[in-house]
């Protein structure tokens, strides 16, 4: 063979050389390589026998310590906020005191990755005693397989809001309950737009003239993070009002409408317009939401396109920004139906392989009560979808104030198909980078039909 | 000498694990393929239906296997080309030369996360040092969105491959071309041969062993490039810098469709081999002549 | 070679440009990430390129103590140790074997080893998963480890039998005149005879293993059994912008390499050349 040309040709050269000054080391370098090898191999299967027939010791904390003849379980808790992690520590910590037969450990999968490690984790059954999960795509995935408990009829229920826990029931039964609510609408600097006079506008025009005057006056209008979260935050306050049937993706998903149709061209298009006028900061496509975030938190941006979320986390970079939460209107006053969009996430559940169900619903039972959940909002600064919950930060109250508006749940969280709802996303991402609104949607519309349900 | 039985104890160990965690896989992601696993519910009997929509009904997978062709292009030929005008510009074993080959070696021990974190920086619209130098320098019209812009992404992604790792496939040619005999090249300067006519009648043919090995090589790489693309853009934006294998584990982990992810594997198994195997045919051709 | 002596003045400057230009290319953002390390965030923002106002070290403490970056560490070393000792040893009993058996045999297996180099992992990442899945091996560096041995072995398998097939037969016909048996033969002749071949096999391999990213990705989960390359990766996910504590993660993560490169630069050089089919 050719190569054996060359390396043969080295290696012999070199070999001999190499050969007389390593004789000695050679020796000893192969003992230990050998007997090294030995006990990894003997180790090895060891482990590897015991692996299959349960916990491998490895990371769950072991329930049989002690020898007090007292009966421990560990649950384990998953979820994807590291930012929480601070505050579940200390709530975890007053559970176990309440229930000393009971330890909690928690395991923080980051977003990107989450769906992909949580299946996993939950078929074995092994973990996930306790799990967050996002609505929409994850939740048909998850609930398909299974891999919820059912909640239905269980007492601490009773303690969440009625509609905001819509989005875990599935066929009349609850089998996950949304914790956090979020509004998914773009963020807005209350001491620029006092500064420049800018009221909230009610209609396409007056958002256009809002974005004209913010920048003359030297700010990046929009903050927007077209690289990762961006697309899919903002297609949701676009298009409320562009197409206000709650079952329009049911229907593009079985191919019964189309993104071809004027009302997501016409959405798709506002979102150029607004790129194309140099709304969006620079390079929006190249931009995160941690570098968006801090271009508006350094108040270079008036708008953040995100969502209240992230407002927790802006206040701690600059702690005398005040903000509020804004929708653009894209059509003419007299047709907009929603102001707003929210969406109930971080959905607990409880798997239903799991063999812990009871210290599992202890968990639950104890994170859904008032006085809990309360502590979680205020330390992480999220709203959550339990009754009657008493915010103490501004930027909670702020937000709080939503409740009673219009809203409409996150439509995009109504994309049950994963490849189209990227597809949308990067329909968006297409045309902020100049490509035809029509074109893009062609595009996308392309994949649908490749993704159709065959029902 | 006669082989003694123990021979056969000698492969077991080596050969157990191999066909376990990667031959029996290979095959069952044959038998996958056919399925429409989901990762966890049961596995259905499909016949050929993955294969047929990979073929006629995947925009994306069109788009990323000729996203996966352009990346290969861009950087075998300006891999191949660098490495080997660098390897003739050090060939001589001096001093500077040796710290030169050493220092561009450097870069291929890094991980590719380490690799993309770099250049990630790099190449950042608001905090970037390419934008920021050009910015300084008054050539502030060239700053682009190396990696936003759906144009632009993949080949900057190119240059970040090419950049970590000509300095392999300089090696391989050096060592290719301290193989050539003086001689050889005496002979053909008594003649009074020019030196591109050196190269094209003595280096040229002497190093197409080499070439071959990097072509070959440098292929491979830039099909497996996953790594570098998963930690630099995940594949966006537009899909512009999804390839196969990027594509392969989205399908899988992210839309859930395994055995669709499984008859994606064959069929770029199928493709490398056919690149692999016409680079081989190009090259041994040339080489005969 | 003789030929470069007829260089012209403005041959050697153009020569001489492209090499210092590519030096640079590859030293600049090095330093910058270097640099950049010690400084703060705010002080990146600023000043992007130049020496830091102050060294601080405090992103690498923190790597340490709050990211639990020495854990990753461990883990990386383990899963790359035993990868590598296990792969040279079965490699070296297969590559014997390969040299020692004459037939049929000897090729069927040579091919399957060749083979296995041209499939790259994304290939069967889908079923490895599946059977490590079904194996319950998820998320234990147990399993990790077989994976990376076995997916890793066929590099090893290349280099030693291509160079075991130089060494002449008379070593063996001396070795059974003396009477030693396969295990002694290997033991004692072949095995020292090779060590620059399994050196260099050693250092290709460690590297290849040391940096993956698409195995742990695969088969990790957990906090405390991530390694390296993972944990960065996820680290992106949690710091994006905070660049300089992503910098001493990636320096120390590289450091390892980086040092023993320095070291054992030969060694590195020649293990690209003998694996100088499979990546």
């Amino acid at each position: 063979m050719i190569f054996c040309n060359i390396t043969i040709c080295f290696e012999k050269e070199k070999g001999n050389f190499y050969h007389e000054r390593r004789k000695g080391v050679s020796k000893r370098m192969k003992k230990l390589v050998n007997s090294a090898s030995f006990v990894v191999i003997l180790a090895m299967m060891a482990a590897g026998c015991g692996a299959n027939s349960g916990s491998a010791g490895n990371g769950a904390e072991s329930s049989n310590g002690g020898g007090s003849g007292e009966k421990q379980t560990t649950i384990n808790f998953i979820h994807w906020r590291g930012e929480d992690v601070k505050i579940f520590d200390q709530l975890i910590e007053d559970f176990e005191k309440a229930n000393p037969d009971i330890k909690v450990e928690m395991n923080v999968f980051p977003s990107e990755q989450y769906l992909a490690n949580l299946q996993t984790k939950l078929m074995d059954g092994k973990y996930g005693d306790v799990f967050a999960s996002y609505p929409g795509a994850q939740f048909e995935t998850l609930s398909k397989a299974g891999l919820y408990e059912d909640l239905t009829g269980s007492e601490y229920i009773a303690a969440y809001s009625a509609s905001l826990i819509e989005a875990g029931q599935k066929d009349g039964k609850q089998y996950a309950l949304p914790y956090q609510l979020v509004y998914n609408q773009p963020v807005y600097n209350k001491g620029i737009f006092e500064k420049l006079g800018l009221t909230l506008p009610q209609d396409w025009d007056e958002f256009l003239a809002l974005n004209e005057k913010l920048k003359q006056n030297g700010y990046i209008p929009i903050a927007f993070p077209g690289a990762d979260i961006g697309p899919g935050q903002f297609i949701n306050s676009m298009m409320m009002n562009n197409n206000t049937d709650e079952q329009i993706w049911a229907k593009v998903e079985k191919g019964e409408a189309k993104l071809t149709d004027e009302w997501f061209v016409k959405t798709l298009s506002q979102i150029k317009e607004l790129a194309d006028k140099g709304y969006f900061q620079k390079d929006s496509l190249g931009t995160n939401k941690d570098i968006a975030g801090s271009l508006f938190a350094q108040e270079k941006a008036a708008m953040l396109a995100t969502g209240s979320y992230m407002m927790a986390g802006i206040k701690e970079q600059n702690p005398n920004i005040s903000q509020g939460l804004l929708a653009p209107i894209t059509v003419s006053r007299d047709k907009a139906v929603y102001e707003g969009i929210h969406t109930t996430t971080f959905m607990l559940g409880i798997n239903a392989k799991s063999s812990k169900k009871e210290a599992a619903e202890k968990f639950i039972a104890f994170l859904s009560d008032k006085a809990v959940a309360e502590r979680y909002a205020n330390g992480t600064g999220q709203l959550v979808t339990i009754k009657d919950v008493q915010y103490s930060t501004p930027e909670l109250q702020e937000s709080a104030v939503w409740v009673d508006k219009k809203t409409r749940f996150q439509p995009r969280y109504l994309i049950s198909d994963a490849k189209i709802e990227k597809a949308v996303t990067t329909s968006v991402q297409a045309v902020v980078s100049g490509m035809d609104p029509a074109k893009a949607a062609a595009d996308a519309q392309k994949i649908v039909d490749q993704n159709v349900k065959k029902q | 000498m006669k082989q003694s039985k123990t021979l056969y104890l000698f492969i077991i160990p080596g050969l157990f694990l191999y066909l376990l965690f990667f031959v029996y896989p290979t095959v069952n992601g044959l038998i996958l393929s056919f399925t429409d696993w989901d990762g966890f519910s049961s596995k259905n009997w499909i016949g050929l239906e993955n294969y047929k929509k990979m073929l006629v009904d995947d925009s994306i997978f069109m788009k990323a296997l000729t996203n996966n062709l352009k990346f290969m292009l861009g950087v075998v030929i300006f891999q191949t080309l660098l490495s080997l005008g660098f390897s003739i510009l050090l060939v001589k074993n001096s001093k500077s030369n040796i710290f030169f080959r050493a220092l561009y070696f450097f870069p291929t021990i890094l991980s590719s996360i380490s690799v993309a974190f770099i250049w990630g920086f790099m190449y950042n619209p608001n905090v970037g040092v390419v934008n920021n130098v050009l910015g300084r320098i008054g050539l502030e019209a060239l700053a682009q969105n190396w990696l936003g812009d759906p144009e632009l992404a993949l080949y900057s992604i190119v240059f970040v491959q090419v950049w970590a790792h000509t300095g392999q496939m300089l090696v391989i040619f050096v060592a290719g071309l301290q193989s050539i005999p003086e001689e050889l090249y005496e002979a053909v300067y008594l003649d009074g041969a020019t030196k591109w006519q050196a190269f094209k009648h003595v280096t040229w043919p002497m190093v197409t062993p080499a070439a071959t090995i990097v072509v070959a090589y440098t292929t491979i790489q830039s099909f497996k490039a996953f790594d570098l693309i998963f930690a630099l853009t995940g594949g966006g934006p537009v899909y512009s810098t999804e390839i196969l294998s990027t594509y392969i584990y989205h399908t899988a982990f992210q839309s859930s469709e395994f055995g669709y992810a499984a008859a994606q594997s064959m069929g770029f198994m199928l493709i490398i081999a056919m690149i692999t195997f016409g680079q081989f045919k190009l090259l041994k051709g040339n080489r005969a002549s | 070679m003789n030929h470069l002596n007829k260089d012209t003045a403005a041959g050697r400057m153009l020569k001489q440009t492209a090499l210092i230009g590519f030096a640079l290319l590859i030293l600049v953002p090095v330093s910058i990430v270097i640099l950049a390390s010690f400084k703060q965030m705010t002080d990146l923002f600023e000043n992007p390129l130049g020496w830091p106002e102050t060294f601080s070290l405090t992103n690498y403490v923190q790597m340490f103590s709050e990211q639990h970056l020495g854990r990753y560490f461990l883990n990386s070393t383990l899963v790359t140790i035993t990868t590598i000792a296990c792969i040279l040893f079965f490699s070296s009993l297969l590559s014997y074997a390969i040299y020692r058996f004459t037939g049929w045999l000897a090729l069927v297996l040579y091919g399957l080893f060749s083979a296995g180099m041209i499939v790259p992992p994304q290939v069967n990442m889908i079923p490895i998963y599946s059977l490590v899945s079904d194996l319950h091996l998820t998320d234990s560096l147990i399993g990790l480890i077989a994976v990376s041995i076995s997916v890793f072995m066929p590099v090893s398998v290349f280099i030693l039998s291509g160079f075991m097939k130089s060494l002449p037969k008379e070593m063996i016909e001396a070795a059974a005149i003396d009477g030693a048996s396969e295990w002694r033969t290997y033991a004692q002749i072949v095995l020292p005879i090779s060590m620059p071949s399994i050196s260099a096999s050693a250092i290709f391999l460690s590297v290849m293993v040391w940096n993956d990213l698409l195995f742990p990705l695969l088969l990790i989960n957990s906090g405390d059994k991530k390694t390296l390359p993972l944990a960065l990766l996820q680290f992106q996910g949690e710091f994006m912008t905070n660049f300089p504590l992503i910098f001493a993660g990636v320096i120390i993560a590289s450091a390892p390499m980086v040092i023993a490169y320095i070291a054992l630069q030969r060694y590195f050089v020649e293990g690209v050349t003998a694996g100088s089919v499979k990546g």
